[in-house]
């Protein structure tokens, strides 16, 4: 169903080897004056998206054009004003009947919204999770399990943080989750934690940490304040960005955001896609873009080697995809999309290689250079942090237990290293077993537990991929004592 | 060339480097000096970036930068929110 | 060892193969996973026991003389890095069982294009069976013999 006037192709995908996309009702809601159709369950950004919609938004100072960027609600490329309320971030609202979505500009008027009464919510809670991941499910399941009163903080409407655009199978044990797609494994862990009456906060944004443990939430335009007996911060990763000419140009992606556009979305990013880095984000992105029926035109890598599993890259390879080592990007293309790329070999000292450059002809320029720990929260409540570059930026340091050294705050998942999905639920494992022990006592079962999960994760990290991760590890955790 | 570092304050590599030879040799003066990290997304993807330009300008190791201050909120929020005052009943 | 760290693509110094009297004897699995990676579905996926690992990041172990080429390995490798050969098939021709998870998804009598480990088609084939598991596919293709160690996926044709 193409537009009618436009010469858009049609975004949405209709079939899938592995999803299936069941939208919701068909509505419309207005975009500057004009009706833009949406399906239940899309986010504005989506909508917009699909519609054709390439510039959301412009800078504040250069008036640049600014785009769809990490489509999770981290990078505030795509805010709009919508009802009248401007920096909304378009990628994590979802889109309603009627509503009126309009370009913010560069200096956007704030509106006069008179304070109503009763907004505000005040709670005494047990167990504080902020973020439904893989690592903040299962430390709220074991917590549940075991008594605790649990609440897990999510800004999405839907549970499962990235594994729900994981659609290729799972490596790991086949006595854990190997084999099993990523978003059926976050299928079985909500539903789990729902029927051990974990309390789900979703479409929740956490403001920040106060002492002793409180968090700041807003949810549905209402300020809540939960006092917390412990948290647990399972925040994931941000998409490291890359630094070249026009970078910020629509059409420069995050590998999260196309991730989220096609497959939680079912929305194609484009009909050709030059990826930047091979490792595993970059190699399985590729994959899943030809799924979708997306052209991936080159993956380009700056290491001597290819950063992923062979495995995944060798399916690339059958694919027809060139995957070139030793090449960077130089520019991107277009003035107000992108409409093209300029890549370059560079020499063993990283520097460009003068009269190596191509143009690639592409619509998408695709950034997986990989991700840094979301560690805002950890900050804000003091924990001591160090620089490991093996799991990808600034962490806190902590024991076995994933306890850092503020009382009570413990840490699971990405936000306490780069490392992958498997890793990151055994983790949460760990920090729910053993902040449930501190606040309501330990017992055997609990104990034996954790103690499985800390030998299930040390086998996740041997092997020559677990190298880096483990000296990292080794790096920031620190004797019982010092916590 | 327009190589963009922080996109929520509009600063490109020219004006790091340029801050960075006046003196602001840390993230937290940079972050004061040219508002870094202070828009809307809070510095999610531009500190890691900013990190390494100091680095590659200053020959310091990451291990010598500390990232700037973090403080709620970390999402924009409207001011009526926080200014609410009573308090809902438990539902 | 190839230089597949830096192209993707596993020659047969890398890997494990059978013998010819193996290849000779019946369908048999080739494995094309050399990394040590944190992952064991095939092992668990063999009714034969033919593959083993003594901890997770082993490299698959395989003993081709219990292995009966099933191929149901084929589809539980995350990877996709299971293929399974039969040379006994003919004396031109041999089947070659790919895991597929594109659409359309082919099928049996149908003639496709074999590709080799770069994407590049070499011969046209038919797929002489499919078989599906979850959302992914074992296709079956008629080769020629010569290109046993080439070929390694397909594409449906327009």
């Amino acid at each position: 169903m193409v537009d009618v006037g436009g010469h858009m192709p049609e975004r949405r995908i209709k079939d899938h080897p592995v999803l299936e996309f069941e939208r919701g009702n068909e509505f419309y809601f207005d975009y500057e004056g004009k009706k833009v159709k949406a399906y239940e369950g899309e986010t504005i950004a989506s909508a917009l998206y699909a519609d054709g919609l390439r510039k959301f938004t412009e800078s504040k100072l250069l008036e640049r054009p600014r785009g769809f960027f990490c489509a999770i609600g981290k990078c505030s490329s795509c805010i709009m004003s919508v009802d009248g309320v401007p920096h909304t971030r378009t990628c994590v609202v979802l889109a309603k009947e009627g509503m009126k979505v309009e370009n913010q500009g560069a200096r956007p008027k704030f509106p006069f919204i008179e304070v109503e009464k009763g907004k505000r919510l005040e709670r005494d809670i047990g167990i504080a999770i902020v973020g439904g991941g893989p690592a903040g499910l299962t430390a709220a399941i074991i917590a549940a399990e075991h008594g605790a009163d649990v609440h897990l903080f999510d800004e999405g409407d839907k549970l499962g943080g990235q594994l729900v655009k994981q659609t290729h199978q799972f490596f790991g044990s086949h006595t854990e989750d190997a084999g099993i797609r990523g978003i059926h494994i976050a299928d079985e862990l909500i539903e789990r934690a729902q029927e051990l009456g974990v309390e789900f906060h979703n479409r929740s944004t956490v403001l920040g940490f106060y002492p002793e443990r409180t968090i700041a939430v807003e949810r549905d335009n209402r300020f809540e304040i939960y006092n917390t007996e412990g948290i647990i911060y399972a925040t994931g990763a941000i998409e490291n960005f890359l630094a070249f000419e026009n970078n910020d140009l629509p059409g420069v992606y995050g590998a999260g955001g196309v991730q989220t556009l096609m497959n939680e979305q079912g929305i194609v990013p484009g009909e050709k896609v030059l990826m930047i880095g091979s490792g595993n984000v970059g190699v399985i992105v590729s994959y899943q873009l030809i799924q979708a029926g997306v052209d991936v035109v080159e993956v380009v890598e700056a290491l001597p080697e290819i950063g992923g599993y062979q495995v995944h890259a060798s399916k690339l390879r059958r694919a027809g995809v060139p995957i070139n080592t030793r090449h960077t990007i130089k520019k991107a293309l277009g003035e107000e999309k992108v409409e093209g790329a300029i890549v370059q070999k560079i020499d063993e000292n990283w520097q460009p290689i003068e009269g190596t450059e191509r143009e690639v002809e592409c619509d998408v320029i695709c950034i997986a250079v990989g991700l840094h720990p979301d560690n805002e929260f950890l900050r804000q409540a003091g924990c001591e942090m160090e620089y490991i570059r093996e799991l990808g930026g600034y962490v806190p340091k902590r024991t076995e237990d994933m306890r850092t050294t503020t009382e009570r705050v413990y840490v699971a998942g990405d936000s306490a290293g780069i490392e992958e999905a498997t890793v990151a639920a055994l983790e949460g494992k760990i920090a729910g077993a053993a902040l449930t022990e501190e606040v309501y006592g330990s017992s055997k079962e609990l104990e034996k537990k954790k103690e499985e999960a800390k030998k299930s994760l040390e086998q996740m990290r041997m092997g020559p991929y677990g190298e880096a991760p483990r000296q990292g590890v080794k790096m920031c955790t620190v004797d019982e004592e010092v916590c | 060339m327009t190589v963009v570092i922080c996109r929520c304050e509009d600063l490109t590599e020219d004006d790091i480097v340029e801050a960075i030879e006046k003196g602001y040799d840390e993230l937290e003066t940079l972050k004061r000096h040219l508002r870094m990290g202070m828009g809307p997304c809070q510095g999610k993807s531009c500190i890691p970036l900013a990190e390494r330009i100091l680095c590659r300008e200053t020959g310091k190791s990451p291990d010598d930068i500390r990232e700037p201050t973090s403080r709620p909120p970390n999402k924009p929020v409207p001011f009526a929110l926080l200014a609410s005052e009573e308090v809902d009943d438990h539902e | 060892m190839s230089d597949y760290k830096s192209t993707g693509v596993i020659s047969l110094d890398d890997i494990e193969v059978p013998s010819d009297e193996r290849l000779k004897a019946g369908p048999v699995v080739i494995i094309e996973c050399v990394e040590n990676i944190p992952c064991d579905p095939c092992v668990a996926a063999c009714p034969k026991e033919a593959i083993s690992m003594d901890i997770i990041t082993d490299v698959p172990d395989i003993d081709f003389e219990e292995c009966i080429g099933c191929a149901l390995c084929v589809t539980e490798c995350p990877g996709l890095a299971i293929f399974v050969v039969d040379c006994s098939y003919s004396d031109e021709k041999c089947k070659i069982t790919v895991p597929y998870e594109y659409l359309p998804v082919p099928d049996k009598g149908e003639m496709v294009y074999a590709l080799d480990k770069r994407g590049d088609r070499v011969q046209k084939a038919e797929v002489v069976n499919v078989r599906q598991s979850g959302k992914t596919y074992g296709i079956t293709m008629e080769v020629d013999k010569g290109n046993v160690w080439s070929v390694r996926g397909l594409e449906v044709m327009e």
